[in-house]
């Protein structure tokens, strides 16, 4: 009842600010210089063609009431067509999406290990050298460009030492593709017992996800670090000490207690992956949603551009809400 | 003089610190004498010496078309870190004020814009500059627009919260009482007293501009090729990668990687400069 009555107060800031997302992205592609209707119909076209387009298209009537329509169709998921594909761009983005959501995935839980045990290893330790390995590639990880560290790794590991496949695509074009039951292949591999396919999803998954893995372990690294900090000095863990509590149950303790800011960063770090996968999967031809919108850039395709914003941005902002409602359920010390 | 006089006495007692300051120079000079340093130019292309490896005339080897990537790398500073440090200062030019002003009138005018800025930050930032550059057009205005209207949510954020914790203070108080209209306030009292924060984030921020610029221009939605850019420079080389021929993208990597990194450690060296009490 109590997550109930919280998503309540937390929808009514949500749903402005969903508004305000859908009217910047409206407000985005009404900055392009020049006319709609006159791009679409082409430099030759007759001045009738545009009217009629314009009229059709809503763009003779006010500037709001075309927000409106525009709200309208986003709300019925209709986000219009793309003019180099020719499908309807929800749909272009839907069957994209699973490729991209499985790399960032499994990207953020090699960096949830990575960080979160950097981090506890640093915070029990803060004058041995794991505080300084981890205070260095806090920093470090920070300032390596990941579409860089990608190529790298590309250069060493297949190129040079020929350890993983060459970096186009999710499988071997020699493998035929499991039949889609998750939308990820590694799963999708695992419940059809296609241990082939299996193999080589993993391996092309290995670089990009250990790219994107290392470079976004560092925020979660240093959250852990300084939340594991503060309980390791609390009254309370103390108290557990001076008891005589073994020393790794009062690790699991302190971590236990140091998560919540974790997780949020998690959230956040969901919505930022799907940024950064946009120059990962340009390197490992990937086929998700960053290489649709790469391809809709290079062919000036604006309304496949619009639609990857917003439902990018909307996809975070639900991840963010969601985590919020995990953490109210998981820690009864927060109140509303 | 004295304040000088200080700052580099502290700066020279952080290793990191100064390692940072002196990335930061040599960055800087490397911008400014780049015509002096590069010995070739930078948008020459020579097919004949087209993808050679390192070496004593070519210090980082040639890219695909025979272009001197050393002097590219040199020649490329100067448009990242303009890039950076213009968008960074408009960022604050735009963020400051706002943050002021919001923290000042914290009524309705400040609600609006705090949603405002949340509307702002709810979108990925890489995504939202991605999609505005490429609307805009890609040339050099843009980005800095993109990226100084992207990263002024955050100065505002700072610079209003440290007007919410100053601004029932006495010398404020007093201020008013001195007959001070309220515009002389926020410029004269408060902006001085809240501007540490900002200050010490815009460090960071260059770093991560030189990072989202090099982004926006691998992906082909920022500066355009031949300019020499770092992040241009490795999406020509990402082709080669694959063939061994790796400086071509190795480099201009290399540069953004070290550049970051001096931005990082000068802004943790501030941190602790101006705001010892906090770290």
């Amino acid at each position: 009842m109590r997550i109930l009555k919280y998503l309540g107060k937390r929808l009514i800031t949500f749903i402005p600010l969903l508004i305000g997302v859908i009217l910047v992205t409206f407000v985005l592609v009404r900055l392009l210089p020049g006319n709609p209707a006159e791009r679409l119909a082409g430099t030759f076209a007759y001045e009738e063609t545009i009217k009629a387009l314009m009229e059709r298209m809503g763009l003779d009537k006010p500037i709001w009431q075309q927000f409106l329509i525009y709200l309208k169709n986003v709300v019925q998921g209709d986000l219009g067509e793309s003019w180099f594909t020719n499908n309807p761009i929800l749909e272009d983005l839907i069957v994209r999406f699973p490729a991209t959501l499985e790399l960032i995935t499994f990207s953020l839980i090699l960096a949830f290990i990575v960080g979160v045990s950097l981090g506890v290893l640093a915070a029990i330790r803060p004058k041995s050298i794991f505080s300084r390995i981890s205070s260095f590639y806090g920093l470090l990880a920070g300032s390596i460009a990941d579409f860089w560290l990608a190529l790298m790794f590309i250069f060493i590991f297949f190129y040079k030492l020929g350890w993983f496949p060459p970096p186009i695509g999710r499988l071997d074009l020699m493998i035929t593709a499991p039949p889609q039951v998750t939308g990820f292949l590694v799963f999708d591999s695992l419940i059809a017992g296609n241990w082939a396919a299996l193999q080589s999803s993993i391996s092309h998954l290995a670089l990009p996800v250990l790219t994107l893995g290392l470079t976004v372990a560092a925020p979660i690294m240093k959250i852990t670090v300084s939340s594991m900090m503060e309980v390791l000095d609390s009254d309370y863990i103390n108290h557990s000490k001076v008891l005589g509590l073994k020393e790794n149950k009062v690790m699991r303790y302190s971590l236990r207690n140091s998560m919540p800011p974790i997780v949020t960063i998690l959230g956040v770090l969901y919505g930022t992956l799907l940024g950064n996968a946009v120059l990962v999967e340009t390197v490992f031809g990937w086929g998700g949603l960053g290489q649709y919108v790469t391809q809709a850039l290079v062919n000036k395709d604006y309304s496949a551009i619009q639609g990857f914003v917003l439902v990018a941005t909307i996809f975070s902002m639900f991840v963010y809400l969601l985590v919020d409602l995990i953490y109210m359920a998981v820690d009864p010390r927060i109140k509303y | 003089m004295k304040v000088f006089g200080d700052f580099w006495y502290a700066l020279r007692q952080s290793k990191g610190g100064l390692a940072g300051f002196i990335i930061i120079m040599i960055t800087l000079l490397m911008a400014i004498f780049a015509p002096i340093i590069a010995p070739y130019h930078p948008e020459q292309a020579v097919p004949e010496a087209s993808r050679l490896a390192p070496s004593f005339d070519h210090l980082f080897g040639t890219d695909e078309t025979g272009m001197d990537i050393f002097s590219r790398v040199v020649y490329a500073a100067r448009i990242d870190v303009t890039i950076a440090v213009v968008s960074t200062i408009f960022s604050l030019l735009i963020g400051v004020p706002i943050g002021l002003a919001a923290g000042y009138r914290e009524g309705l005018f400040g609600e609006i814009t705090m949603r405002i800025a949340d509307v702002v930050q709810a979108f990925p930032v890489f995504i939202l500059a991605m999609a505005l550059v490429s609307i805009l057009g890609n040339n050099v205005q843009n980005i800095i627009f993109a990226i100084a209207f992207l990263n002024a949510p955050i100065y505002l954020r700072f610079v209003r919260s440290e007007v919410l914790s100053i601004k029932h203070r006495p010398f404020v108080e007093a201020a008013r009482c001195a007959g001070m209209s309220n515009i002389k306030i926020m410029f004269k009292e408060l902006l001085p007293n809240s501007l540490k924060p900002a200050l010490i984030q815009s460090s960071v921020n260059i770093g991560w501009a030189i990072m989202l610029t090099a982004g926006l221009s691998f992906i082909g939605a920022g500066v355009n090729v031949p300019t020499p850019e770092w992040g241009s420079m490795i999406s020509i080389g990402a082709p080669l990668i694959i063939t061994g021929q790796w400086w071509s993208s190795f480099f201009p990597g290399v540069a953004i990687g070290i550049t970051v990194f001096g931005y990082a450690l000068f802004g943790d060296f501030l941190r602790l400069y101006l705001d010892p009490e906090r770290s």
